[in-house]
């Protein structure tokens, strides 16, 4: 009941907001009709979907006084000075950005902060409001008891007073919409509105981006959806839904940090524990189209528990694979299954073999997490996961205030990635219909490009003409679904270095299918790498690339590892009316991770686990190619697209 | 939650600040001036206490609780004066900071809610031309070489082939930004060196290997008028003004100090 209410006063105030803006709104539209759309994607747009400012609640809390203006145009390649007082700016800007501020308590630590003490009636409030003001490390002590409170479901009844949240929530959102519309340059620089929906049953993170395609005529019409102490997640598409409804725009949700689910992201069950059916499936897939595989807490793609065969399976696992997000619940083996996103794909072939619709067919992006208003992805240019963080000489080693239990240290928190998108231009329409259509991939802040096509009739010959438009035009890109056709699936693959970043070591595609017994199975294959002729397989295994990192200086060189690998695929295992998906793995020479970075900058010595993880192959993760049985209803029904219209 | 609206106005900041100032001053100077030892609440400091529950409760505060509130507020006004007797406030690394943000956001408050009229947004695009100028604009053929060495043999040919890589062969007028993004940094920076509407020039280094380059063309982008990028404009005067005001307003009081620093 109290959700519907919820969902109903979200659009209360409809017309608030409206006046002034029109002439803005009018402004922006005509320059996004005069931005040219290519025939095909050209390249990939950059970006993050996932950047937290001091309207959270957390970032407040943990010390940052950077908002939204500071966080756009540091992603749009300026320089700003950090809360800590360190200049910052990225070696290279963003093409767009998603400020997705906690939409609980949305601005709350800063109205906390700002209040006259004598007003704070509640207990808890005041201890959080002195602690604040004690000091930097007081505040975030005050931000871990928030965080517990939360996972808990004892948070202080003034953060749970849905009426004046909403008020709140309402005058904050209504000017971070302004903000964005203020900084978007259509063709060069987007910033599309959305929130974080911050769904914690436990402590157990079931946490998603919502993400809007639409300017402020229609976001404005809504307030952000919040997520702590409701569920399950329906609640969040049912708000989607009726904001498509009401405005004609379009909502999509990202999931993130499933590998702190504690097995609840992707279930064999619905979350009552009832089998999942056709309808929830469907929903789930159409309000969910893309994941987040790789962020700074660690990364979701495998685990070497569920893929022993994966020798390079366990990156960014270290530490988060302990428990849940606050450490308030361990993790047992049982639980991993339910958090990675290759077997969560896995899962969905599988349900979709009995109920006829993939919940799970998502694609894949990186995005930062990053709670400074700075959406850094560089491992030479790590700004921390929040405030407390920022750059320093102890940041490495400490353990992590998240979490008041043994396990998590600072170096276990990863750079951050980006989200690549095959878009047609730089536009807010086309970035989200791109994300629609799963034409995106995962990068753990490289910035490689990343081509797959898969269709029939490839050939090596392709690779001599126009192979982008051979790939649109006779097959799939990366997200699509090809419909069987009684033979083996040929994939066009192409990997290119990030031009300032390190050489590529392999190309490989992962496969996922459901046997004859109804099991599903999981197979890597290294499908290209550099030096071929020097690197035989030896027990069936690539030998590994090598190693240049001097650890004593944090450098390395690109003497080895190629600058494109590219491969025409076809697989060898196929069987006809198998139900499977494709995706690419690209992984590049070793390199420094940021605690490296750190010990040369500050001149400190790494601990030997820390050492032991201080280089690592930074890769790319694409959007699957699904292929099936004819008469399974496709996933991609509902957003009905496998070939671009010509533009 | 919410936090009342006077507590924004930069006037009310500015008058505690200042009482806040002057009650250390006279502390620090004089004896404990009997007048100090006095607290009056006025009518008006109870209206506002009651204004201040009301926009908190949503109601106002029964007379019980508006003299509790009164009481409260006398009791943190005695701790407070006494706390400053005491010297409290010395050293206090929080305290210090939030003052000293208070005088920066005071002195910056005036340009933040100021509407920059056209004529001064005019001004302030003719004065920063390169910072709304439209990006270089880049027209070029590329062929790319795993070796310096097959680099420099193509350059004796005259519609040198290249090696296969998957990048564009040709670019028209594409903005500076999206060549560094494609190329790289110092691809992009040879381009800004290489003559314009010769032939093929190079070897040029990528993170790719080499490559050669005929650069077709080199535009600087003109200044769109002022209708255009008014956002833009006005949000850069914006905060280009609130910094200019805070280090002026920092110089005016850093002049009337004498400094010494020991090393």
């Amino acid at each position: 009941m109290r959700k519907t209410a919820i969902v109903a006063a979200s659009f209360v105030g409809l017309a608030i907001g409206l006046a002034g803006c029109g002439d803005h709104s009018a402004r922006l539209a005509s320059a996004e009709e005069q931005v040219a759309l290519a025939e095909f994607p050209e390249r990939p747009l950059w970006g993050d979907t996932h950047l937290h400012t001091d309207n959270s609640i957390d970032a407040f809390g943990f010390g940052t006084r950077l908002g939204p203006d500071e966080a756009l145009k540091f992603a749009r390649g300026e320089e700003v000075t950090a809360t800590t007082g360190i200049k910052a700016k990225l070696a290279r800007p963003l093409d767009f950005l998603v400020i997705a501020d906690h939409s609980d308590g949305l601005g709350a630590m800063r109205r906390l902060y700002d209040a006259p003490r004598l007003l704070i009636r509640d207990e808890t409030l005041l201890r959080w409001h002195d602690m604040m003001h004690e000091s930097p490390q007081g505040s975030q002590r005050a931000m871990a008891e928030l965080i517990t409170a939360a996972a808990n479901g004892t948070l202080p009844e003034a953060f749970q007073d849905v009426e004046e949240n909403a008020k709140n929530a309402r005058t904050i959102w209504t000017a971070h919409l302004e903000t964005i519309d203020k900084y978007y340059e259509p063709g060069v620089f987007t910033p599309l509105a959305g929130f974080e929906y911050t769904l914690m049953p436990d402590g157990n993170n079931l946490h998603r981006v919502v993400m809007f395609r639409d300017g402020f005529e229609r976001t404005s019409q809504v307030i952000p959806f919040p997520g702590v102490g409701e569920g399950p997640v329906d609640g969040l598409w049912d708000y989607m839904d009726a904001y498509e409804k009401a405005t004609g725009g379009k909502a999509l949700a990202i999931p993130h940090n499933s590998n702190l689910s504690n097995g609840l992201m992707f279930e064999l069950t619905m979350p009552d524990g009832g089998p999942i059916t056709a309808e929830y499936a469907r929903r789930r897939a159409r309000f969910e189209p893309v994941v987040e595989a790789t962020q700074i807490k660690g990364d979701s793609e495998s685990h070497p528990f569920l893929s022993p065969n994966d020798e390079f399976a366990s990156f960014g696992d270290l530490g988060w694979e302990l428990g849940n997000l606050p450490l308030t619940r361990d993790k047992s083996d049982s639980m991993f299954a339910g958090e990675y996103l290759r077997e969560a794909l896995k899962r969905g072939l599988s349900i979709e073999q009995r109920t006829g619709v993939n919940p799970y067919a998502f694609g894949m992006i990186g995005s930062t997490d990053s709670h400074t208003s700075l959406a850094t992805g560089d491992e030479d240019n790590f700004f921390g996961k929040h405030t407390g963080n920022e750059p320093n000489a102890q940041r490495a080693l400490e353990p992590q205030n998240l979490g008041t239990r043994v396990g998590r240290f600072g170096w276990h928190y990863l750079a951050g990635g980006y989200a690549a998108v095959w878009a047609r231009a730089n536009t807010r329409a086309e970035i989200f219909d791109a994300m629609m259509r799963r034409e995106v991939y995962a990068t753990t802040g490289s910035r490689m490009v990343v081509r797959l096509f898969a269709g029939f009739d490839f050939s090596d010959a392709d690779w001599q003409g126009d192979w982008v438009r051979a790939g649109y035009t006779r097959g799939v890109p990366m997200g699509g679904t090809l419909a069987e056709q009684g033979k083996a699936p040929t994939f066009l693959i192409s990997a290119l270095k990030d031009p300032d970043g390190a050489n590529l070591d392999r190309v490989q595609v992962v496969k996922g299918w459901v046997d004859a017994g109804g099991q599903t199975r999981e197979q890597v294959y290294d499908v290209v790498w550099s030096d071929m002729d020097k690197r035989a397989r030896v027990g069936g295994k690539v030998p590994a690339v090598g190693d240049t990192v001097d650890r004593a200086k944090a450098t390395w060189t690109n003497t080895i590892g190629a600058p494109e690998l590219r491969a025409t695929w076809t697989d060898p295992d196929y069987r006809a009316g198998q139900r499977a998906f494709y995706y690419v793995r690209v992984l590049e020479i070793p390199t420094p991770r940021w605690p490296l970075y750190d010990a040369v900058r500050f001149g400190f010595k790494l601990t030997p686990d820390a050492m032991a993880d201080a280089v690592a192959q930074e890769r790319a993760y694409s959007s699957p190619v699904w292929i099936g049985p004819k008469t399974a209803a496709p996933a991609t029904a509902f957003f009905d697209r496998k070939r671009l219209s010509k533009g | 939650m919410t936090l009342p609206g006077w507590t924004r106005e930069p006037l009310v900041h500015f008058l505690a600040a200042g009482a806040a100032i002057w009650v250390v001053l006279a502390w620090q100077g004089e004896p404990v001036d009997p007048g100090s030892r006095t607290i009056a609440v006025t009518r008006e400091d109870r209206a506002r206490l009651a204004l201040q529950w009301e926009q908190t409760l949503q109601r106002p505060p029964t007379d019980a609780e508006l003299d509790a509130l009164t009481e409260q507020f006398v009791r943190e006004e005695v701790l407070y004066r006494e706390a400053l007797r005491l010297g409290l406030d010395q050293d206090d690394a929080v305290l210090r900071k939030r003052l000293a943000g208070k005088m920066d956001y005071l002195a910056a408050s005036m340009a933040e809610t100021a509407t920059a009229s056209d004529a001064t947004l005019q001004d302030w695009l003719r004065q920063h031309p390169e910072r709304f100028a439209p990006e270089v604009r880049y027209s070029f053929d590329q062929r790319w070489f795993a070796t310096r060495a097959a680099a420099e043999r193509a350059m004796a040919v005259a519609d040198p082939p290249g090696e296969a890589i998957s990048l564009p062969p040709a670019l028209e007028q594409t903005r500076r930004r999206e060549v560094e993004e494609r190329f790289g940094d110092a691809f992009r920076a040879a381009l800004d060196s290489a003559p314009v509407g010769g032939g093929w020039h190079g070897p040029v280094a990528s993170g790719f290997g080499w490559h050669v380059v005929r650069l077709r063309a080199r535009e600087a982008g003109e200044v769109p008028p002022l209708d255009e990028i008014r956002d833009r404009v006005e949000a850069d005067w914006r905060s280009a003004t609130m910094a200019t005001r805070k280090d002026e307003a920092y110089r005016v009081l850093r002049e009337a100090y004498r400094v010494t620093i020991a090393r």
